[in-house]
């Protein structure tokens, strides 16, 4: 058995006054002629757009639109008339305080006849995401690019036929629509955060629970997918799906919404503890752009899976990340975690300390160690030095093919950093350097720290230095 | 209504066109097979599996629905790729679109062909409790100079799901075609090195394995097993895996029955490294630890250096010579004797070290030495000589 649980109606009254009878009452329900749905992603919120044919007698006509079991924001909604619409005006929208998820609009009409009425609203339950499908050529030259949209319908209605449009980017609500929906307009202030979270679950628990047929609105002479026609809108970025879609209720659809062969990527290995944690990360960079077979769209936050021909016949799966959105032109980094055929090993070779100063205890009087200027005092204190600190980055490549590293390290207080490998500040504190890496081959990467501790402390940052330094 | 199998993963394919195969009250379809399998496990952390099906298309949009009761498939990794069209018929397949329905381990294809006929479509997803493992068995030779390592991959398949035919491969090494079967354990030799020099190590560290008598300073000396893995050791193919190693050893009997030695875990071994396996603590070894000299001087108001002197006394009970490893860990002894500073130790080797070739350059840090100390036979008369030697540190700047 087939049960809907959203009751979801536009009702003209067939009475000629605003005195409804309270319990004989004749209607009739003009169907929808059409609807479009606005979906954003950023927030829990739909706008609905929706066209319905009406015959309006002279004089006053009472409208009822209801809204039960669904998700929509009473103060929303919102009606205009698209044909005759010098010959009608509301006079007044009526939300009853006993019939929750409803209200009544008193049309003046000039004329006996048609008009179409174009009603708009807010509804929550809609929602669609974006995922995307990566798949590397054999010898990682190439990249495939697949990307989806995901659009669910748990709002408690079924919007048939629907043109549906994708809102990309993000936008400002001071209220959930979703807790909106639950109660009449004249109670939502009154209402402590709490319980309208509560009722909003209560909700969307309703609507998840509904059961409904599969439905398809394609006909069986269109066997090509669907072209996702992008456009800028202001701030944001629209997605409308060619022709009409229905999802029912508790459903979801995946639509490609983009497609690329043969995207240019670099491959590089990155050691950067605070993004990726401490180990050597392997990575695929591939940029937004024109250049790249990409480039005409932003691309919505969402997960992306990497896969890659194996050489085997088949795939290996490679990692799945979230990506934020990134805007036409900028990078698309993925991280596909530590490669086994490369190891990367920081050792520390030696440590020393020098210009090491005492104070003389009570006094504000310091003495260096070893400027050989007489005894200092027994009773003195160590008050400043610096730490000599020798490392080597041992990157040892395992793997069939040459590597590019960039490994970044940071470091607290008043650091000088020595070397010969042409480091760059990334911060005042971060240090960058990069190598390339043979196959087969083990490269030692050497520094030194000399880290002023104490009164030798100056500031608080690293300066480079270049010098050469030996294991 | 929706129908529900036995099967636990599942595809069927709608012969009528879309729109009217989902509501139709009466309705006939296809139950495409597997017509082959591959199981990726080159993945760490996830198991991909690949499969492929003929699919029977009609001309225009198909209902191709794709289930799986009572596994872990993760639904958001499934994919679906057209490979190629089955027969003479150069159809033009593409995917329209994916539908979920609610509240089930289900989803259906929209498909599009261009005409009827069969396509070979390959599904991959990543499945859950269908995982691997390593596992090696090392037979030493009877004299402990060779071993011969067998490598195998084991896997264990809790998925809830059988496969026929499977291919199977760890990302590196031999492939497999094997059939899984429900709540199987399946493992299969991946490699087998024979001539694999092995050295017996045995080591005594006191940060690392502590004492075996404290009150008489009696160190612990664990005895080793230790593999290169690298090409000059008729390894270096691939990084070993982590895994279980048990370790035999070959009789003197013509027959050459072996002997369970024991058992460790062999840790990740990239190429050129050591993998270093566990086998007892070697008992006819004593060595006797203690700090002999602990002089501190006064640099300047609370600055010192820190002269250190660690003897030990070396006994081999064992009727062979051997080769011990003393290893020091020069911050845990700069802990002992002047408590910890949260400073890095600033030492040198002072002049009374008396270990012959002073550290092991390759294996020691700045902070941990390795010295080696030959040691030889005990005498006919049973009695071991006593050997002793020193560690003479300078440990400077301290406070």
């Amino acid at each position: 058995m087939k049960f809907y649980a959203a009751i979801f109606t536009l009702t003209l009254f067939v009475s000629a006054s605003l005195g409804f009878a309270r319990n004989v009452d004749l209607s009739t329900v003009p169907a929808r002629d059409s609807v479009q749905l606005t979906i954003y992603n950023s927030e829990d919120l739909t706008l609905v757009r929706e066209t319905r044919k009406i015959t309006f007698k002279k004089g006053q006509n009472p409208l009822q639109f209801s809204w039960a079991n669904t998700l929509i924001d009473p103060t929303s909604v919102q009606m205009k008339f698209l044909t005759n619409a010098d010959k009608l005006e509301v006079l007044d929208t009526t939300f009853p305080h006993d019939k929750p998820q409803m209200l009544y609009w008193n049309v003046q009409s000039d004329i006996d006849g048609e008009a179409t009425i174009e009603i708009t609203y807010f509804t929550s339950g809609i929602s669609w995401s974006a995922d995307y499908q990566l798949t590397a050529n054999k010898d990682e030259s190439k990249i495939g690019l697949d990307g989806f949209v995901r659009i669910t319908n748990n709002s408690g209605e079924e919007y048939e036929n629907a043109q549906v449009r994708l809102v990309v980017g993000t936008i400002n609500l001071v209220e959930k629509i979703a807790q909106l929906a639950q109660i009449p307009m004249n109670q939502v202030p009154q209402l402590q955060d709490e319980e309208r979270a509560a009722l909003r679950y209560r909700s969307l628990s309703k609507a998840i629970e509904t059961d409904a047929p599969m439905g398809a609105a394609s006909s069986p002479e269109a066997p090509a997918p669907k072209q996702v026609i992008k456009e800028g809108l202001s701030e944001y970025f629209i997605y409308t799906i060619e022709g009409t879609e229905t999802i029912p209720n508790g459903w979801s659809k995946r639509l490609r919404s983009l497609e690329a062969h043969d995207v240019p990527f670099k491959i590089q290995y990155r050691y950067r503890p605070e993004e990726y944690g401490d180990q050597l990360v392997r990575m695929y960079l591939l940029t937004n752009d024109k250049d790249s077979s990409l480039g005409t769209t932003p691309l919505p936050d969402g997960t992306v899976r990497v896969f890659r021909d194996n050489g085997h016949d088949g795939l290996s799966y490679l990692t799945a990340q979230s990506i934020k959105y990134i805007p036409i032109g900028d990078k698309i980094e993925l991280n596909l975690g530590p490669d086994p055929e490369v190891i990367f090993d920081l050792i520390k070779l030696r440590v020393s300390r020098d210009n090491i100063w005492m104070q003389i205890n009570g006094l504000d009087v310091f003495k260096k160690v070893d400027d050989g200027v007489g005894k200092i005092e027994v009773e003195s204190t160590v008050s400043g030095w610096d730490a000599h600190e020798i490392y080597t980055q041992r990157v040892r490549n395992y793997s069939a093919k040459p590597i590019d590293i960039e490994v970044r390290r940071s470091f607290d207080g008043h650091v000088d950093f020595r070397s010969s490998l042409n480091p760059i500040l990334h911060d005042y504190r971060t240090v960058q350097f990069t190598a390339t890496v043979d196959t087969g081959k083990k490269s030692d990467l050497l520094f030194e720290l000399v880290i002023h501790n104490g009164r030798n402390a100056k500031q608080n940052n690293v300066t480079l230095q270049t010098a050469e330094v030996k294991p | 209504m929706r129908i529900n199998r036995m099967a636990t993963c599942g595809i069927i394919a709608g012969l009528l066109a879309c729109t009217q195969a989902a509501q139709a009250r009466i309705k006939l379809i296809t139950l495409p097979v597997r017509e082959r399998v591959e199981i990726q496990l080159d993945n760490p952390n996830a198991t991909l599996v690949e499969e492929e099906r003929i699919v029977p298309l009609v001309k225009g949009e198909n209902q191709v629905d794709f289930s799986w009761a009572n596994t872990q498939i993760d639904a958001e990794s499934i994919v679906f790729r057209v490979i190629a069209p089955v027969g003479e018929k150069n159809l033009d397949v593409k995917v329209l679109s994916v539908s979920y329905p609610p509240n089930e381990a289900s989803l259906v294809w929209s498909v599009g062909s261009s005409d009827s006929g069969s396509a070979r479509v390959r599904i991959s997803y990543i499945l859950g409790n269908l995982g691997k493992s390593f596992a090696y068995r090392a037979v030493a030779s009877n004299d402990e100079t060779t071993l011969t390592l067998s490598q195998y991959l084991r896997l264990q398949n809790f998925a809830n799901e059988e496969f026929g035919s499977t291919g199977l491969w760890a990302g590196f090494g031999k492939e497999f075609m094997r059939p899984i079967g429900l709540n199987e354990t399946k493992e299969m030799l991946m490699a087998k090195f024979a001539q694999v020099p092995v050295r017996k190590t045995y080591t005594c560290d006191p940060q690392e394995f502590g004492y075996i008598d404290q009150p008489q300073n009696k160190l612990r000396v664990p005895m080793h097993y230790v593999l290169k893995n690298d090409k000059t050791d008729n390894l270096g193919a691939a990084a070993l895996p982590f895994g279980k190693v048990r370790i035999f050893i070959e009789g003197n009997g013509p027959e050459k029955a072996t002997t369970f030695l024991g058992e460790d875990w062999g840790k990740f071994t990239p190429i050129d490294d050591e993998m270093k396996l566990y086998l007892g603590v070697a008992q006819d070894i004593v060595v006797k630890r203690t700090i002999e000299r602990n002089n501190n001087t006064r640099v300047a108001g609370n600055l010192s250096d820190q002269e250190v002197i660690v003897k030990y006394e070396i006994e081999n009970f064992k009727d062979k010579p051997v080769t011990l490893d003393v290893s020091e860990n020069v911050r845990a002894i700069r802990n002992e004797v002047r408590g910890d500073t949260n400073r890095d130790v600033q030492w040198e080797l002072g002049k009374e070290t008396t270990f012959e070739g002073g550290p092991d350059k390759e294996k020691s840090t700045f902070e941990k030495l390795l010295f080696h100390v030959d040691l030889p036979a005990r005498g006919k008369d049973g009695k071991a000589e006593k050997i002793t030697q020193k560690l003479h540190l300078i440990i400077k700047n301290e406070w």
